[in-house]
Parts: C-alpha cells; structure tokens; sequence
C-alpha cells in the first residue's frame, strides 16, 4: 500500500503528497487501534454479561442438573460483596499476611535461585543441580506444600520453605539461560588479565545478567503468590487462602469469587504493571535485551 | 553440553602420555570433575542432608521427631505401594490410571479447543483482540481457584477434575498455537502459491512443519500444568486419584505417607517426559537436528513467548 502511495508522490506535487502520506500511515493505525479497543470493549461487555446472565444455565448443563443461583452469583453481586467485605475491614489484614509470606518465601527463594544459576556457570554444579531444577519444574506444588504442612504445622517456616522449592528453579532457568548468552570475549579477556572470580562476578557477569534476574523475577512472581495462597489454604489461619478456603467450606461462592478475584487483580497489577514498569525503567538503555 | 566435555579429554589424549603412575592418579580425579559424578552425588547430598536435619531435630527438639519421616520409613512405604499393599482405598496402580485417564481427556480437549482459538486469534486481528485479554486472565487465575469452584459446582465427579485440566491447560495451547501462526514462514506461501503447489500439500509442508515446535511446545505446558492443576482438583473435588490419595495419607497424619506419595508424582513426571515427551521431540525433530534440544528446554521455562524470536536469531 504504502509504494503504490509513493509511485503517486514522485508523480504529483511532493509536499503536499509527503503530508498524505503521512496521514494515511496514521489514518491506518488509528484504525487499527480503534478497531483493536472496539473488540477488547466487546469482549468484556460480553464475558460480563454472559457471566450474569447465561453462565447459570451453561453450568446447569454441563451439570445435568439444575444449579442454585447461590453457587454462581453474577459479577454484579461479587461486586457488592466485595464493598461489604472491604467495610467489614478484614481485607487489608488478609492481604498483609498474605504479601509477607510472599516477599520472605518469595525473596529468598530468589536469592538462592540466582545462587544456584550463578554457580551452575561450572559444568559440575551444572550436574549436581541438573535434577534439582528438573524436579522443582516438574513437580506439582501441591507436593511441597503438603509435605511441609505435615512436618511444620502452622509454623511460618512450612510455607517458606514450599515457596523456595517450587519457585527457585524459573529463576534459576532463566539466569543459567543469561549464562549461556555471557560475552564469552569478555570473560576470557578478564581471566587473561588475571582478574578476580570475586571482581569477573560482580563487573561482568551480574551486569549482563540483570535482565534476566528481571524476567526470572516476573515469572517467579507469577508462580509464588499462587503457591503462596495454596499453602495458605492448608497450613495457616489468615490470609486469602485461608478466607477462601473457609467460604469454599461454607458453599458462601460471593465471598469465594470475591476474595479470589480480589487478590488476583492485585498480583496481575503488581506483575503487570509494577513489575514491569520498574523493568522498563531499569533497563530502557538495553533495548534489545528487554524486548524479551 | 556433551561436546564441549569430551573436547577437553580428546585432546588430553593425543598428549604425550604421561607416566603411567601419574594417570593413575589423575583417574579419581577426573572421575571426581566430571558432572555425571555430579549428578549421581546430588540424590546422596540430599539424602546426607534428610539424615543431618533428622538427627538435629532429634537432639533439639525430640518431641517432634515422631513427625518427621524417617527414609526406611518412606522406603518401606514405597515398597508397600510397589506391591500394591496398601491402606489406601485404590493402589497405586489404579490411582495414577484414574488420574492420567481424567489427565488425557481434559488434556485432549483443551489441545483440541487450543488449536482451534489459537488459529483463529493467530489469523484475525479482531479475534486476537477480542479473546486475548481472557485468555491471560485465564492463565493468571491459579489452579487452586478452578481446582475450588469446580468441586463446589460438580461434587465429587470425574467432570471436575477434568475442567480443571482443560481450563489450567488450554491458554498455554493459544499463545502458542498462535505464536506458531505468527511464525509461518509467508515467502514460503507466496512461493508455493506462485508454483501452483496444491493446497494440501502446502498444509502438509509448509504449515504443519512450522507449527509443528510450537505444537509441540504446547502439548508438553498443557500436560504439565493440567498435571498439577488435576492433582490440586482431585484433593478438593474427588473421591479417587492421585491427588485425592496424597491428601488421604495427609488427612491420616502419616508424613511417611506423604513424601513417599510425592516421591511417586516426581517419578511419574520424569518418567513422562523420558518415555513420551522426549522421544517424540526426536521423531518429530529428526529434520531438524540443530533444534531439537532448544524446543526441549524452552518448553520447561515460563517464557514461551518469545521463543519465537529468539530461535533465528540464535540459529542464524
């Protein structure tokens, strides 16, 4: 489209054939994006309005029974909920409990899954952590949480400790990934130089690793907090698996979709948005690097 | 990996010979660096650090002790397991069939449904626009929520489980069912539509093998998160399977139980990924040798995404 408009500017009067051009490469992104917005509009006007309407029957289908209204309430209903909830000032101290055993379980494990990539520059670490990593990828997380359930109760240690061993391994994944892309160049010309492990770490290989320390961050993120509301579910008597887990119990589904829905929104703003903002801002002197 | 190993003990071979004393020595050594030593030594640092921890708790507190699970202890339960004496209500061999049957079915359908959205949002932009923000949303949603809301709305039923797999699974099959649209190789349609090459065997040359490691890709995410979102599922919503028999030895208070059981999901997915997932990536790779093991790790990490982009360039 675009060399058919220029064939027609090398024939007419060019100026004024240059600002159509232009126009037209805006006209047609314009378009684009309205069109994009009016199905995204679309969309959530539709999925709300099946939800309220519609989602009763199809389950009731799916079920082969008719279903009570009580276990499907529509969007509107969670809505209200959700104020009632928030008035009754519970919220804020679910999330609490909820955020902190993330950043310590969370925190540490990505301290010690970016130990590990590091380390597993050597072939031999490479081998020894080769099934670790295997396992903490393949491996439900429910096992972990189970596990240290049964060993440590309610002791806040448990649900650490189930954090660490299902989410250590995305960061170490993607640090050993950052390793494997190292300025090889770099490296050798340092050791030539007779440059310390320690300075070799710290000056070369942490600076080129740092976008992937960001995306292993996401990721883990992105894991953490659901294992984190799983554990809280089975060992601990506050936070948003706690809560859900009693309204589960209760058949209360209003409460259920508005704690779930809640915190999901929370987490996907905190990893969509602040997450990646902070990325952007970090690192918008290596382009290329982040657009992964 | 393995080539840059053996480059190093190649070339220690064409050497001049040191004495023969002096290899003898270097052998343990040798054998001490190599990480296949290193990959034997981490289950005997493991269960070094298990028996460390145990007799600490021992000393410190030997009122917990009754808790912890003691290796003879797991291992005489596996074995029980083994040879199907067991407490439980199914052994094991009936309890992982009914979870891999409600596995394969959800797996199946959420392939198939996948495919056919990812297609779909791969060629139009409107249906891109219109499906895509669910279907993050619906990859961010834990399984935990589904594993709930399905127990609440089917009871104790095979039909809960199995949405569970399907909707855990099948937004790892869009994005990269359309990512592999994305991917199609345009030149290559204009050039056999210039040749007059008929549709079929476009689609069977040219489409399906590019789709076909982003295919693959999907398969395995569907199947490993079905996996853990089905066992979650079976805890809240079953009266059988595996997930449902972990909680039972859990519910029981018997640790052994417990890691003996979780040792068996970890046995089950490697054994998975050894007996189905890696020898069909050889057979469908085998035209491509040089990406072969790429598609394999890519389909462990979480970032699928841009796998697209990365591939030519690291391959030129």
């Amino acid at each position: 489209m675009t060399t058919t408009d220029t064939h027609t500017a090398v024939d007419g009067a060019a100026p004024a054939q240059r600002v159509t051009e232009e126009d037209l490469a805006r006209q047609a992104r314009r378009k684009e994006l309205t069109s994009r917005w009016f199905w995204r509009i679309l969309s959530y006007v539709a999925v709300l309005t099946v939800w309220e309407f519609a989602l009763l029957d199809i389950f009731s289908f799916l079920r082969g029974s008719p279903l009570d209204p009580k276990l499907l309430p529509g969007p509107s209903e969670v809505v209200a909920t959700f104020f009632e909830i928030w008035g009754e000032g519970t919220m804020p101290a679910a999330f609490q409990a909820t955020l902190t055993r993330i950043a310590v379980g969370f925190g540490l494990s990505f301290l010690i899954g970016a130990m590990i990539g590091i380390l597993m520059q050597s072939k031999w670490f490479e081998g020894f952590f080769k099934d670790a990593v295997l396992i903490s990828l393949s491996a439900p997380g429910l096992i972990w949480v189970l596990i240290t359930a049964i060993i440590f109760g309610n002791r806040p240690l448990g649900p650490t400790i189930a954090i660490i061993l299902t989410t250590f391994a995305l960061v170490t994944v993607n640090v050993s990934e950052g390793i494997r892309a190292l300025p090889k160049e770099l490296l050798d010309m340092a050791k030539s130089f007779r440059v310390s492990v320690l300075k070799r770490n710290r000056q070369i290989v942490i600076p080129h690793l740092a976008p992937y320390l960001f995306t292993g961050l996401r990721f883990g993120f992105s894991i953490a907090w659901k294992v984190t509301v799983l554990t809280e579910v089975f060992s601990s008597s506050e936070g948003i698996g706690f809560e859900m887990r009693i309204s589960a119990v209760l058949f209360d589904m209003s409460e259920f979709l508005t704690w779930i829905l809640a915190f999901f929104f929370f987490a996907l703003f905190l990893e969509k948005v602040v997450l990646e903002a902070i990325e952007r801002r970090y690192f918008r002197w290596r382009q290329a690097v982040t657009a992964t | 990996m393995t080539v840059t190993e053996t480059r190093p003990g190649a070339a220690a071979g064409s050497r001049p010979a040191p004495n023969p004393a002096q290899r003898l020595i270097s052998i343990p050594a040798k054998i001490a660096k190599s990480p296949h030593s290193a990959r034997v030594l981490f289950p005997i640092a493991m269960f070094a650090v298990w028996l460390l921890s145990l007799m600490a708790v021992e000393e410190i507190w030997p009122f917990a002790v009754d808790v912890l699970p003691t290796p003879s202890e797991v291992g005489a339960f596996m074995w029980d397991e083994f040879i199907t004496d067991t407490l439980a209500r199914k052994n094991l061999y009936e309890t992982f069939f009914i979870s891999l049957r409600r596995l394969l079915s959800g797996f199946a359908i959420a392939m198939v449904l996948g495919t056919a959205l990812g297609l779909a949002m791969g060629l139009s932009r409107a249906t891109n626009a219109f499906c895509h923000d669910w279907t993050m949303a619906i990859l961010a949603m834990p399984a935990l929520a589904w594993a709930l809301f399905n127990s609440i709305i089917f009871g104790f039923d095979d039909r809960g489980p199995i949405l569970t797999v399907i909707l855990a699974g099948i937004p790892f099959v869009i994005v990269n069912v359309r990512e592999g649209v994305r991917n199609t190789p345009r030149e290559l349609f204009d050039m056999a539509r210039s040749f007059q090459v008929p549709q079929s065997k476009v689609i069977r040359h040219v489409l399906v093998p590019s789709l076909m490691p982003f295919m693959f890709a999907a398969a395995r995410y569907c199947f490993s998160i079905g996996w853990k979102g089905l066992v979650i599922a079976e805890v809240f919503g079953g009266q059988d399977g595996a997930g449902w028999t972990i909680k039972f030895w859990y519910d029981a208070h018997r640790a052994h139980g417990v890691v003996g059981y979780a040792a068996f999901f970890v046995i089950f997915a490697i054994l998975f990924e050894r007996l189905v997932f890696e020898p069909i990536s050889r057979r469908a790779f085998r035209w491509r040798p040089q990406l072969r093991t790429e598609v394999v790790e890519e389909a462990f990490g979480e970032h699928h995404e841009h796998y697209g982009e990365d591939e030519p360039a690291r391959h030129g």
